[in-house]
């Protein structure tokens, strides 16, 4: 048996797996041949020091951003459901009132504002002169607040109703 | 080395993520510093890691009423690496390697912490995908041949075929890698 087929029984024995009655036949072969010292000292070497890099501390900044995504992931999960229906169920209301509110062609509507130095909110409509409406037509209600930024459109349609 | 450990599961599944933290506390090594001896690169196993503890989450059950949470992590964690390795070229050539820092005459005694750190990464990346994972697992993480076996999904002899041929290969890496500086 030359020192090849030797070699993964060796290697096996550096990491000291090897059942003893195979250990023994290893350790004769090695007392009597240099190469397999020498290869067995490099084994062992190795091992060493792939060992000691592997236990030696990680940075807990990794382990901390792992942490912080997973649990960031969990608490998206059911909870950004609920707060999705909430902002459904507002906006379903929103829709509602709206319709409720719906203004007829030509009116100009306005809306209660709470008492205040503000100007008062005025709602807009604006819609084609026609006799007869197509059979959809678009109705646009811009609502101006006394936020110049704030400008609120309310865009309803029409279904072939007879002004 | 894997061993049953008492899992909060039950706290967990009612929706303390504090007990599931807890979890990740115990075990977020584990699962790692596996990811990254296996893929060379530590946001690569940030992704593996955060997937390996959302797939823990998800199957608490199984998991609890299966084999331990180790077994289970470590089985995980090797196959969402491997999934990630088959994208990449394993293998690295010496003449990639930059050059030993250490100039003393053993340079195994002399080595800085992040000197070992590039030895085992670049010899681990000389290993192919299945020896690299068997290696890290028996030798690294300490498991048993057959904790090892039963991680990867292979017999016993197939692992120790494995390690034994990454042991050799990561001796001629070492070796060539310090022969450099001669």
């Amino acid at each position: 048996m030359n020192c090849v087929d030797w070699e993964e029984r060796i290697a096996w024995y550096a990491g000291g797996d090897l059942a003893p009655a195979e250990a023994q036949e290893v350790e004769r072969h090695v007392a009597e041949c240099a190469g397999c010292q020498l290869l067995m000292s490099g084994l062992r070497e190795s091992l060493s020091l792939a060992r000691e890099a592997h236990g030696e501390p990680v940075e807990a900044a990794h382990f901390a951003a792992v942490r912080a995504r997973v649990l960031a992931e969990l608490e998206r999960g059911p909870a950004r459901r609920w707060r999705f229906a909430w902002v459904l169920a507002m906006a379903a209301a929103a829709v509602v009132f709206l319709i409720a509110l719906r203004p007829r062609p030509e009116q100009h509507l306005a809306l209660p504002m709470p008492p205040g130095p503000s100007a008062p909110v005025v709602a807009k409509v604006a819609l084609p002169r026609r006799q007869v409406a197509p059979p959809s037509e678009t109705v646009v209600v811009k609502i101006e607040t006394d936020n110049p930024d704030v400008v609120l459109y309310w865009i309803a349609e029409t279904k072939g109703e007879t002004k | 080395m894997a061993q049953a450990v008492d899992g909060p599961g039950t706290r967990v599944r009612t929706g303390d993520l504090a007990a599931f933290e807890g979890v990740m506390r115990q075990y977020e090594r584990l699962v790692l510093v596996t990811a990254f001896r296996l893929l060379g690169n530590m946001e690569d196993a940030k992704d593996v890691s955060q997937e390996v503890f959302l797939r823990l989450y998800r199957n608490l059950d199984k998991v609890e009423a299966a084999i331990s949470y180790q077994a289970w992590l470590y089985r995980v964690t090797v196959n969402l690496c491997h999934d990630i390795g088959r994208k990449r070229k394993p293998s690295v050539a010496m003449e990639d390697a930059p050059d030993p820092v250490s100039t003393a005459d053993d340079p195994h005694q002399t080595l800085t912490g992040a000197e070992r750190q590039r030895v085992l990464q670049m010899s681990l990346r000389a290993l192919s995908t299945k020896e690299r994972a068997a290696l890290v697992l028996r030798d690294l993480e300490g498991l048993s041949t057959e904790e090892v076996a039963r991680a990867l999904g292979s017999s016993e002899a197939t692992v120790r075929s494995q390690v034994s041929k990454a042991r050799v290969k990561m001796r001629d890496f070492v070796e060539r890698y310090f022969r450099r500086r001669v």
